[in-house]
């Protein structure tokens, strides 16, 4: 028992030393874009977690991501707090609003709740962009930094152990929640709320608890987002962010915790991938292929993993 | 009170906008329980095939008069309904698959058409000479553009037409039958292929004329979609999804309030763009029982 | 539970739609291991009966006690929680988990533990979730689907999928288990062995409510039957008396299949 926990918490720690020792052999724009990937990764576990596994078609999740940016650079650096309160305030921030939003639109069924968090999602855009001297307007905030930590300042590839932490911390808070009897009213809620009910569910509070959950957990990726390179406006939060998203959970395999991570770093990499190809049209492609794997591979890249497993196990057994 | 005349004329104008893409999200809403939220691209794509038909700015050498580029963009945006219809909802549709799966595959559509639309018009706005020029019209205590008067004029003949399709024609019966019960209707012989492509064709066709009269009011531009998108399914959900007329009556307090919180709300230009989310947020909140009634009919 | 107090004691129950009365002043008790069938002709008001004791539905007037709780007007998930646990008449299977999945999550009642002891992986946490996982285990085989316990829920059959939702629902470690027309949709071999697990149920001290259509299925298996006619009770007694009740055969008069048939059949 003792040596299962030892073990994986022995692969938790590789991970976070692998995945931060690659950034300091990078030069400093692949750094900036494998930065950005890890994020985008940490936001589609958790979306993975609110639209795959729970059912909930929500837009606000890149507005999260935004608020929670938003929330640490206004506290930490418009109002002076410290660095740590600021931190802890955005969370505040991002958990409350999420609870504002959720306590009514999770009453919404299917997608009425897309309509609504949609709403939200492009109010967030305007009410930025109309703040003024706050939030900087269109142009955004810059020409903030993080204070140095034990000395150390934080940023190029001495930033990525922050990023990786964000990232690993969420994956493992989700894998814990879901690998529980709350993961299981979550897929119960998602697959049949009648039955979700019967079975001593309370359907609206476990919708409010992961919707608050997932939202917050954007958030805090976007507090990370913030000092990434130290520069946040509303078109980095843009409505069109949500769809990529989106994309890469139903590319991977919706409901997938593997297809989520793998659908983000292939969308994510495919636009450079075919940038020489199609310039700025990339989304073309993600719409294309999104509308091809709904149509042809509707498990996403999980089901064909799986389809492809088992038969090579059928193969094997077939063999002897 | 002049002012007032004028302002009432270009809010009911943009109102018929909002009226016509929620009668865009109804057609396809009503018989399939499919919210295409790709309809705001389909219109943005009309915008700019309006531009081509019509003006000198993509196509030099069509410059059709103002019908035949009218029949043009709604031949154009009718393909395209129909095309994605046949593509990728029917599939779907007849795998049986969740009807989560059309309107995430019609989210692909929406990415397509966007990138589309930016390689065909680029990234500037094209404009769109108003085909009836820039005068000033006076009719008693109202004042506006010919662009307003006409645009209020081809929406009222739109909802003409759909009200009479519905309910006066074996086709809108059929539609409704749909609604109400798709095995049932399946069964009394109603073919759910030709319902579903003439939603699909007749909601594009919708968007085309949205794209004509929003080209002809500020030209064609590649962002036109997500805006005219929102602010169509808050026509939608303002209005109720259950009746034709509701959504022209939720285009009409849609256009209103904008105009109104615009032009007497004590609030800076760049958040009045917030007023109809806000709308649309209260309206969900206050009255989901009369949408989810709605929706049980169309899903 | 105070001395005397039957463990289901449903008192003077009306609820009217608009201005039908489906239900009419309807008093019955159950007993723990007791087998109660509730009959009666289309539109007699057993589905709204049903869906009063789970929740589903709440009274316009009278009492549902369970054990001495009041639990009339509770919403479904505070009724089970209390140890009320249903079947559905169409199966309801959670189609994305698995069989033993699908079970476990019949046991969220009994998992305790908040989030924070999830998040921690305490000892309690992990000991909840290894004994929800033996328990439904037990359960899967107890039902018959042992063979089946990793597999999709999509691959059952009808009648595979009614043992499911009945293992499901004892996960929940119910006193009382409902069942909605379990016999409908099943084949007679089926029937039986759903027959045997309901019998086996009430041999543990769960009291069993189920409503039926099927007389053959009905009669030989429950020890009591309520019969109810436009919302009534007209008769509440063993299967036995209830057959020679002039009261039900007028009641049944003219249905096909109906009680007296049936049970004369069976």
């Amino acid at each position: 028992m003792m040596s299962g926990r030892l073990r994986s918490l022995a692969g938790w720690a590789a991970a976070f030393l692998g995945l931060s020792a690659v950034s300091f052999v990078m030069a400093s724009y692949p750094l900036e874009l494998y930065q950005k990937m890890l994020l985008v990764v940490t936001l589609a576990i958790g979306f993975n977690f609110l639209f795959g596994i729970s059912g909930q078609i929500a837009f606000s999740h890149i507005a999260f991501y935004g608020i929670g940016a938003y929330a640490v650079v206004i506290l930490s650096h418009r109002l002076g707090l410290p660095l740590a309160v600021a931190l802890a305030g955005a969370v505040a921030i991002c958990a409350l609003l999420a609870a504002v939003v959720a306590i009514p639109a999770t009453r919404l069924e299917g997608f009425y709740l897309a309509l609504a968090t949609l709403a939200f999602a492009q109010l967030f855009i305007v009410a930025v962009s109309a703040g003024g001297k706050l939030t900087g307007g269109d142009e955004g905030i810059s020409g903030y930094q993080l204070p140095p930590l034990f000395g150390a300042k934080l940023a190029g590839a001495a930033y990525t152990p922050v990023i990786v932490f964000v990232l690993l911390a969420t994956l493992g808070l989700i894998l814990r929640f879901d690998r529980s009897w709350f993961g299981r009213a979550c897929r119960a809620v998602r697959d049949n709320p009648l039955a979700a009910q019967a079975m001593g569910v309370d359907v609206a509070r476990t919708k409010i608890v992961v919707f608050v959950l997932a939202s917050t957990l954007a958030g805090v990726a976007g507090m990370a987002y913030a000092f990434l390179n130290n520069f946040i406006s509303p078109p980095i939060f843009e409505l069109d962010r949500i769809f990529e998203l989106l994309f890469m959970i139903v590319i991977g395999g919706t409901g997938r915790h593997a297809g989520a991570v793998a659908g983000a770093i292939l969308l994510y990499s495919v636009q450079f991938a075919v940038e020489p190809i199609v310039g700025k049209f990339h989304p073309l492609i993600y719409g294309l292929v999104v509308v091809l794997v709904i149509l042809f591979a509707p498990k996403g890249l999980m089901g064909l993993w799986d389809a492809a497993a088992a038969r090579v196990r059928a193969s094997r057994g077939r063999a002897p | 009170m002049a002012e007032l005349g004028e302002l009432l004329v270009s809010a009911v104008a943009a109102g018929c906008i909002y009226g016509l893409m929620a009668l865009a999200y109804l057609l396809i809403l009503r018989p399939t329980g499919i919210i295409n939220f790709a309809l705001g691209e389909w219109a943005m794509l009309g915008a700019f095939a309006a531009v081509a038909a019509s003006g000198d700015l993509l196509l030099p050498a069509l410059q059709l008069p103002h019908a035949a580029a009218f029949a043009v963009v709604l031949v154009v945006t009718g393909l395209i309904g129909a095309l994605v219809e046949v593509a990728t909802v029917r599939p779907l549709v007849e795998r049986g698959a969740p009807l989560l799966s059309p309107i995430l595959a019609l989210l692909g559509v929406l990415v397509v058409g966007l990138q589309v639309g930016t390689l065909v018009g680029g990234t500037e706005a094209l404009p769109s000479p108003p085909p009836f020029g820039f005068r000033r019209v006076e009719l008693g205590p109202f004042a506006g553009t010919p662009q307003s008067y006409y645009t209020i004029a081809v929406t009222l003949g739109v909802f003409i037409a759909a009200w009479v399709f519905f309910e006066r024609t074996i086709w809108g019966k059929r539609f409704e039958a749909v609604a109400i019960n798709r095995r049932a209707a399946a069964l009394m012989g109603i073919n759910l292929r030709q319902v579903g492509l003439l939603a699909f064709a007749a909601s594009g066709m919708v968007c085309g004329v949205v794209g004509m009269l929003a080209a002809g009011a500020s030209g064609a531009f590649y962002q036109m979609g997500l805006p005219l998108a929102i602010q169509g399914f808050t026509a939608l959900v303002i209005g109720g999804v259950g009746r034709v007329e509701g959504a022209l009556l939720g285009g009409l307090i849609l256009g209103l309030v904008e105009a109104l919180a615009a032009r007497y709300l004590p609030i800076p230009p760049t958040l009045v763009l917030g007023v109809p989310l806000v709308l649309l947020i209260l309206f969900l909140l206050v009255r989901p029982t009369g949408l989810l009634k709605a929706r049980e009919g169309g899903a | 539970m105070t001395a005397g107090e039957p463990l289901l004691a449903v008192r003077d129950v009306t609820r009217r739609f608009g201005g039908l009365i489906a239900v009419d002043g309807l008093s019955f008790d159950l007993a723990p291991g007791e087998i109660l069938g509730l009959i009666g002709p289309n539109g007699a008001g057993k589905s709204t009966t049903f869906n009063l004791v789970a929740g589903a539905l709440r009274p316009d007037t009278g009492s549902i006690r369970l054990a001495g709780e009041e639990i009339a007007g509770l919403r479904p998930h505070e009724v089970a929680r209390r140890g009320i646990m249903r079947t559905f008449q169409h199966n309801m299977p959670f189609e994305g988990m698995s069989v033993t999945e699908n079970v476990l999550v019949g046991a969220h009642t009994r998992m305790a533990q908040g989030l924070g002891a999830v998040l921690l992986g305490t000892g309690a946490a992990r000991r909840a979730e290894a004994d929800a996982l033996a328990s439904a285990r037990d359960l899967i085989r107890f039902v018959g689907l042992d063979e089946w316990r990793d597999a999709d829920v999509a691959t059952l059959s009808f009648g595979q999928g009614r043992l499911l939702e009945t293992a499901r629902a004892l996960a929940g470690k119910p006193s009382i288990l409902l069942f909605d027309e379990p016999a409908a949709g099943l084949t007679p071999d089926e029937c039986d062995r759903l027959g045997g697990v309901i019998r086996d149920i009430a041999a543990r001290g769960i009291a069993v409510l189920l409503i039926e259509h099927d007389m053959r299925f009905l009669l030989p298996l429950a020890h009591r039957v309520v019969v109810l006619n436009f919302g009534r009770k007209i008769a509440d007694g063993g299967p036995d008396s209830i057959q020679s009740d002039p009261a039900v055969v007028e009641a049944y008069l003219g249905e096909p299949g109906d009680a007296h048939a049936g049970a004369t059949d069976a």
